[in-house]
């Protein structure tokens, strides 16, 4: 099946089972690598992406809910301000340690940052609730997104 | 002290660093570990599935294997591959290989095996009571008065149960694997924690068929924790074999439920202790332990494990008449490996939770009791070994005093009187030797490397690898530092065996107070050789100099000795010390136990790196508060869990306030820090359960279950 | 397995009747995806609906909040419709799963996975909601509490499906109201056992009482014999003797691999008189 959808910007078509993961698509597909695979049933958010500008975990998401969607993957998110900040505040908090689950703390964080962005623990943890870490203990997580809360005006002029 | 950010951060974050599965991989097959699905049995056949076109597959099994079909470990006793019986559930038959990834799992899920059933012991408690399970090393630590029980000595007994762990890295275990017919060489790439045991794992299984191994790690490594530390061998072997056997790179990496399902767990614990405590002078007067470890299958690595275990099982005190036995006990389960701890924090949930116990039964505050009884300088501990340092009680005064305990435990006990829902204080001390046990670090005999060229780059080359510790920066400041030459030119390489020399394993917190220390005292000799001018001045007024290689070597303090049969001696030349406090909230209508906050007082010598250190004790608190709360992996009559929708890692709201104070930072030493974080936390949540309910379990989890049916069956 | 993506929902309905195995309807995925990747699911028929507009979306239409059964939670957490006419609903929901599932999850295929433990279905059996049954020439209403008949099975015939979920738009008016969800964490876990609490007081006795229980019987159920035996009685003067009796009758739990059936029949009774002893002191 043909399935069309724009990816970080750019329009894509391809002819795939309509039922393969999206994660798939993405990652062997496309070449982007960013977006990690770690339990494959949507219990850890390593594979979170935004479709549609909210955020799914891909591995148990279906090409064809692809289909006439907007898909951003962190490779994208990574460039845009509110994505830089974020970086810029995790690298500052010293709060990446293996670094596989970031690219879904990323995303996660992200889509936090624009929807919501209230500098609130309670908040901020409901956001990245999906996302599973276990190197860090999640609390220089909360401290660099709590931060990029309270920076995002600044970038935006 | 300074809180100089980690130089991999950026590529993490923006998902540019490669991990196992991220590098390009056109022309590769992609392998598969099939293994056997009865716990103990015999293969009596195997059927393939016949819709599938057998020619486009590769398969290894125990009789493909050239070189010797034993797992190097420092018990040689696993094999790659299953030859005739079958001795665990996850025992490999096959390695498989094909094209296509989703073609080789379909493959899988489609064999079927005929097995002959065999009886089988896979429950924790049936494996760790009966002794007749009893195999391979035993260390006895004979340091007893033979002195006769006093009359009016309280005695204190009772049998402390551990689970199984799993690490739970985010990146599950995977290695590619390219053999040159050529070169008759074999380059293996792949997520590990020490790749010269992959290198010698890869070595044996091909035996002469291959004359040069190399092994170099992926740019990341997706958490490890001890989960990396032998695993890797067999799927680096098996996958070796299929790249041999048909000419192509392989890559395999495991799937989730696989990976939780058969690789190596923290070992279950089972410790009797039975003490005697002197009630006028508040003195623990005898102690004996019975130590019991759940190995699984195999010994592997288990004796290594009971050794620190071992030596850890007496906890901070002062035992002036003491008796530890610690044996391996065998499983029909996969064997079990290393996890941050490493046989420690089961001894320090042991320990800790009978000293608990044992100031309860005195009415005596806990924390009183511990700093009483607590190592002090000049005190000897069970195994010989003389303590120098005051660390241990600086760290508990500070740690109560930070927490305000003594407030805290008379609010909640007043809140406790009319109130459902309740509050407790408990705490826990602790130690982790650094390095090596005993003649370990002696043995094993390190070496680093730096090369320094004429672009004013300074290269690092260790076997030692970054798996989110923190490691490529560390060591990179202290070469920085030692060589007064700017950070940003300092560069740890990524562990490659062909250009590396072995400086060990990354285990055994040994990376920054081993390793790390090797590399200081070898840039701070190139620097006193430099007579004055930078480093930088050097290369430029002495271009014909460079590129320069420097190697250095570990040289035991030989000062010390350990004796491997009685235990006696320095076991760890340094400690790093720690005092805990934690506070709970008991929920009554749930039996549900929270943590609120946990106060952490370390003593690590000189943290090299202040973010990087409290991120180490931030990530070890909220794994040991899982393994107190939520985390186990195998239930009586329900079997293993298969991912991580059952098995309940911490997430986001569970995550009480941390609090974190390191003293004596002033040191010149830079200790282990890496594993202690683990060690203490999970008895000091018991033992807040404790002081708010008055309850004492003596096995973890403290899921809500067990405490309803504690409360029922004493009501 | 064979994949059909219906142009419409007429179209859709006429494909359903030349299936002849074992169909699933694609939603969110969110359970499918999980069922395939575990081999539970391997042939049979998949037909897409999640982009079948009719059925999504929240609307206010006559009396009643309608839920189209292709409704995300998030849209669910997210409309002023739920927020300002069932806002205990919405509250009650805001930890379920985690933000990602939330996005992809729909109300009606979390309903028809039939899973007992599914968070809204206690939520959903107090509030009296009704579910609105489509075929291709019929559409028929369904009280949810009676929706299903057996573990993981319920009522819908071989060509229907879930169309939308209804609630009385003032279903949560003078209600005191009660919701808890007992599980091994907060976020992105299975319940033990959920407890959904209705009551209206009047002059200190319990005029009336709704709970619904999830995770607790072979799929969730409202505990009508309970429910009876509190209905009018003092609300200072009740017995938890009384109450622990007839839930023996009402609800069988079961020891798993996440609880165990003693601690579930247990903690069930103790949020019962939670929610009773916290109107005590209204």
């Amino acid at each position: 099946m043909k399935i069309s959808f724009n990816l970080n910007g750019k329009d894509i078509s391809l002819e795939t089972d309509p039922m393969r993961r999206l994660l798939d698509i993405i990652r062997e597909d496309l070449g982007l690598k960013g977006t990690k695979e770690s339990c494959g049933e949507g219990e850890c958010g390593a594979c979170t992406i935004l479709l549609d500008g909210k955020p799914v975990t891909s591995c148990i998401v279906n090409a064809i809910h692809a289909e006439g969607k907007k898909i951003q993957t962190v490779e994208a998110i990574a460039q845009t301000l509110e994505g830089k900040l974020l970086i810029e505040c995790f690298d500052e908090a010293n709060a990446v340690q293996c670094g596989f689950c970031f690219p879904g703390f990323l995303v996660a964080a992200y889509y936090y940052l624009i929807s919501d962005g209230e500098p609130e623990l309670k908040k901020i943890k409901n956001a990245l609730s999906g996302n599973i870490c276990r190197c860090t203990g999640y609390t220089k997580i909360f401290e660099a997104v709590i931060n990029a809360c309270h920076r995002k005006n600044e970038i935006r002029g | 002290m300074k809180k100089v950010r980690k130089v991999d951060a950026i590529p993490k974050l923006d998902g540019s660093f490669r991990f196992v599965d991220d590098y390009p991989d056109t022309g590769m097959i992609h392998g598969f570990l099939y293994y056997a699905r009865v716990d103990h049995g015999r293969i009596r056949k195997i059927i393939l599935p016949t819709e599938f076109d057998l020619t486009e597959f590769t398969i290894v099994k125990a009789n493909d294997i050239p070189g010797e079909n034993i797992v190097p470990e420092p018990e040689n006793d696993q094999p790659f591959m299953v030859k005739q019986e079958i001795f665990h559930y996850g025992q490999i038959i096959m390695g498989i290989a094909h094209p296509e990834r989703k073609i080789v799992k379909q493959f899988c899920q489609q064999i079927q095996i005929e097995y002959e059933e065999l009886p089988a012991i896979i429950d924790v408690k049936d494996c760790l009571e009966n002794e007749n399970n009893a195999f391979g090393k035993e260390i006895t630590i004979d340091h007893r008065k033979h002195e006769p029980v006093a009359e009016n000595w309280i005695k204190t007994s009772a049998v402390y149960y551990t689970p199984h762990q799993e690490q739970a890295y985010l990146e599950t275990q995977a290695m590619i694997a390219e053999f040159d017919p050529d070169q008759k060489s074999m380059f293996i790439r792949g997520t590990m924690q020490c790749p010269y045991f992959v290198k010698a794992a890869v070595e044996s299984i091909m035996g002469n068929k291959i004359n040069k191994v190399v092994v170099e790690t992926s740019e990341g490594i997706g958490g490890a924790f001890g989960g990396k530390e032998d695993f890797p061998n067999i799927i680096a072997g098996i996958t070796a074999l299929l790249s041999f056997k048909s000419g192509k790179t392989v890559k395999t990496v495991m799937d989730r439920s696989d990976d939780i399902a058969i690789t190596t767990k923290r070992h279950p614990s089972r410790i009797e202790i039975e003490s005697w405590t002197d009630p006028k002078s508040r003195r623990i007067k005898k102690i004996n332990i019975d130590y019991r470890l759940d190995a699984g299958a195999y010994q592997t690595l288990s004796p290594v494990v009971l050794a620190r275990g071992v030596l850890h099982s007496y906890g901070a005190y002062h035992l002036e008449d003491a008796y530890i036995k610690g044996r391996l006990f065998r499983s029909n389960t996969p064997s079990n490996g290393a996890f941050r701890g490493f046989g420690a924090p089961q001894a320090f949930f042991g320990i800790e939770s009978h000293i608990e116990d044992i100031a309860t039964k005195l009415k005596i505050d806990p924390a009183e009791f511990r700093t009483i009884n607590l190592l002090k300088p000049g005190n000897r501990m069970p195994s010989n070994q003389v303590i120098k340092e005051d660390s241990l009680e600086k760290c508990l005064e500070l740690v109560l005093k930070k927490s305000n305990y003594k407030i805290r435990k008379s609010e909640y006990e007043e809140f406790n009187k009319t109130n459902p829902d309740k509050k407790g204080i408990g705490t826990a001390i602790c130690f982790h030797g650094g390095g090596y046990t005993g003649n370990g670090e002696k043995v094993l005999k390190s070496e680093v490397k730096l090369l320094i060229d004429s672009d004013e780059i300074v290269r690092i080359f260790v076997a030692n690898t970054d798996m989110g510790q923190g490691a490529y920066t560390t060591l990179a400041q202290m070469v920085s530092e030692g060589l007064d030459h700017p950070l940003e030119k300092t560069i740890t390489q990524v562990p490659n065996t062909s250009l590396a020399p072995d400086s060990g394993p990354t285990v055994a917190s040994r990376t920054i107070y081993i390793v790390g220390n090797l590399l200081k005292e070898l840039a701070e000799e190139i620097k006193s050789n430099l007579q004055g001018s930078s480093l930088s001045e050097h290369i430029r007024h002495n271009p014909q100099a460079y590129p320069q290689e420097y190697h250095r070597t570990f040289t035991p303090d030989p000062s010390i000795s350990f004796d491997e049969e009685t235990y006696q001696g320095v076991g760890y030349k340094d400690y790093s010390w720690a005092a805990c406090v934690t506070e709970v909230y008991y929920h009554a209508s749930t039996y549900q136990l929270e943590v609120t906050k946990i106060w952490n007082v370390l003593e690590i010598g000189k943290p090299v790196n202040l973010g990087i250190a409290e991120g180490q004790v931030q990530g070890g608190n909220i794994q040991a508060l899982g393994y107190a709360l939520s985390e186990f992996f195998y239930k009586r009559n329900h079997g293993r869990m298969h991912g991580f929708t059952d098995y309940s890692l911490p997430t986001t709201f569970d995550i009480p306030e941390i609090d974190i104070e390191f003293i004596n930072t002033e040191s010149d030493l830079a200790k282990g820090l890496g594993e202690i974080p683990m060690n203490y936390p999970a008895a000091a949540i018991r033992n807040a359960l404790a002081h708010a309910m008055g309850i004492h379990l003596s096995e973890i989890p403290l899921i809500p279950e067990r405490i309803y049916s504690f409360l029922k069956e004493r009501s | 397995m064979k994949f059909y993506k219906p142009t419409s929902l007429p179209s859709l309905f006429q494909f359903i009747e030349t299936v002849e195995n074992k169909k699933y309807f694609l939603a969110g995925g969110t359970d499918i995806n999980v069922q395939i990747k575990n081999g539970m699911i391997k042939d049979g028929t998949v037909i897409f609906i999640n982009h079948l507009q009719e059925l999504k979306g929240i609307r206010k239409v006559n009396n009643d909040i309608i839920i189209g059964a292709l409704t995300s939670y998030q849209d669910i957490l997210k409309s002023d419709l739920i927020k300002s006419h069932l806002p205990w609903f919405g509250k009650s929901l805001r930890f379920f799963a985690s933000p990602q599932l939330q996005s992809m999850a729909t109300i009606g295929g979390n309903i028809a996975n039939g899973s007992p433990t599914a968070d809204v279905l206690p939520l959903l059996l107090v509030l009296d909601a009704r579910l609105k049954i489509m075929a291709k020439s019929k559409i028929r209403e369904v009280p949810c509490n009676e929706f299903f008949t057996g573990y993981k099975k319920n009522i819908l015939k071989r060509n229907e499906l879930i169309g939308a979920v209804m609630i009385p738009m003032n279903a949560e008016q003078d209600y005191q109201i009660y919701y808890n969800k007992v599980a091994s964490r907060r976020a992105l876990t299975i319940a033990k056992l959920a407890l959904a609490g209705m009551m209206k007081i009047k002059g200190g006795k319990i005029e009336q009482i709704k709970l619904g229980a999830g995770a607790l019987n072979e799929y969730p159920r409202r505990l009508k014999s309970v429910e009876e035996y509190l209905t009018g009685k003092q609300i200072d003067r009740i017995e938890v003797l009384g109450i622990e009796d007839i839930l023996k009758s009402e609800i069988t739990p079961i020891s798993d691999l996440r609880s165990e059936k003693e601690y579930r029949f247990q903690v069930t009774l103790n949020l019962i008189i939670d929610f009773i002893n916290a109107q005590k002191n209204n």
